[in-house]
């Protein structure tokens, strides 16, 4: 069960950060990113990591996602092709 | 025993319904035509499924004090939810959005 | 060029799965992580620097240059955000609205939602007693300056939204406030002068039993610091950021 649960959530980061990478929209690039981040913090805490889990929770979804949208509304939102 | 069953009963129910409107929720965030039906879906999914399946939790093998975290938790999560699903929806209509009006029966 | 990528990321991550193979079985007891320094820490660490929960007593009292550099890191991060031109110009200073009902910044005229002004004045009591708790408890659960930091930097970025920039920025006193941005790297560098002083180490930590009760401030001090330090240097960067341009 417990493998199961680490696969699932392994695959799930890879698919995130693939998509993350591949994104020509880079809003939903950063979605993308909160949500690699949320999936981390899931595999910290069941590593038995919680310090980690929070920050990757507060820091990675969280505040990170919000700098990078300004970021983009300070510049463009598409990636030049 | 037969309220420790009743309990358990009711956390399970409780757990099936909020996967059944994250289900509905998720599926309704892939297909609605416009930002004001997403954001209703997705809603859905954060107060009724999460909450519910929160308090399922916190039901299930009896309860506890510590449940009262599971019970805040939900609380937050049905606090917060709508209210992020009104600020995306102002925000949508701010911006200049107009909700999809297509009638669903006649062409389109 | 795309094939150059190609082959560097096959490169690298060939490299990777042959460095990964040389690594020890997962929980392996004879594994170096188990065998040098970790065995220690698990063993005495709790003696050593009257810290309970390890992963704080690694982080500042055995990995203290890290942590002090990494306090150093976020601070570059704002310096650099600061030194843009674009997030320290600020437009001329609206008179006679400021006392209005509360705007969304000066950039736009869209008024703040009723919903969504009494959400966050609801939550953000909430949000500070976690943060405190996870501050106050940081040396015996999960949790600490990092994470403490993290959240009043988030309370604070939800006030700003609904409060408007104006009224945010009264949450850190203007004299203050450069202190405050670089409170980690200070409180590091004078507690590392501290320790030199006692122990004859930079950054040092007196070892003896007498010295308990120093040694719990010195790192009661370094967490408060980098909570304060750190959320406000957050705050600081979604406030520069979001300056109208």
């Amino acid at each position: 069960m417990s493998a199961v649960f680490d696969a699932v959530m392994l695959l799930l980061l890879i698919a995130t950060a693939v998509t993350v990478a591949r994104a020509r929209d880079l809003v939903a690039a950063v979605v993308t990113f909160g949500l690699y981040s949320l999936v981390l913090c899931l595999v910290w805490q069941h590593r038995g990591a919680p310090d980690v889990a929070i920050t990757e929770a507060a820091v990675g979804a969280g505040v990170t996602s919000v700098l990078f949208l300004l970021t983009i509304a300070k510049t463009a939102r598409s990636e030049r092709r | 025993m037969i309220a420790g069953a009743v309990l358990e009963i009711a956390a399970v129910a409780l757990v099936v319904l909020g996967v059944a409107f994250l289900l509905a929720g998720t599926i309704g965030l892939v297909r609605f035509p416009d930002v004001y039906a997403r954001a209703h879906a997705a809603s859905k999914c954060d107060s009724v499924g999460a909450g519910s399946v929160l308090l399922g939790v916190a039901l299930h093998d009896g309860v506890a004090f510590g449940d009262l975290k599971l019970v805040l938790l939900a609380l937050l999560v049905v606090v917060s939810g709508p209210t992020t699903a009104h600020a995306l929806a102002r925000a949508a209509l701010r911006s200049g959005r107009r909700p999809s009006t297509r009638d669903p029966a006649g062409p389109a | 060029m795309k094939t150059f990528a190609l082959v560097l990321v096959l490169v690298v991550a060939a490299t990777m799965v042959i460095g990964i193979a040389g690594l020890p079985p997962h929980g392996d007891p004879d594994g170096p992580i188990h065998t040098h320094v970790g065995a220690r820490y698990l063993e005495r660490g709790v003696a050593e620097t009257g810290v309970r929960n390890l992963v704080t007593a690694v982080l500042l009292v055995y990995r203290g240059f890290d942590t002090f550099l990494e306090v150093v890191v976020i601070f570059t991060a704002l310096v650099a955000v600061l030194a843009l031109p674009s997030a320290t110009r600020r437009p001329p200073p609206a008179r006679g609205e400021s006392t209005a009902a509360p705007r969304r910044g000066s950039d736009d005229a869209v008024p703040v939602s009723p919903v969504v002004f009494f959400v966050v004045r609801l939550l953000a009591p909430f949000i500070a007693v976690f943060a405190l708790a996870s501050l106050y408890r940081g040396h015996v659960t999960p949790g600490g300056g990092f994470q403490s930091a993290a959240i009043i930097g988030a309370m604070m970025i939800a006030l700003g939204l609904v409060f408007g920039r104006e009224h945010a920025a009264r949450l850190v006193p203007h004299g203050a406030k450069a202190w405050l941005q670089a409170l980690g790297p200070l409180a590091f560098a004078i507690i590392a002068f501290v320790g030199w002083r006692l122990t004859g180490a930079f950054l040092g930590f007196p070892a003896d039993e007498a010295a308990h009760a120093l040694r719990e401030a010195m790192v009661v001090v370094l967490e408060v610091a980098i909570a304060v330090g750190g959320a406000v240097i957050l705050a600081q960067l979604f406030m520069a950021l979001d300056a109208p341009s």
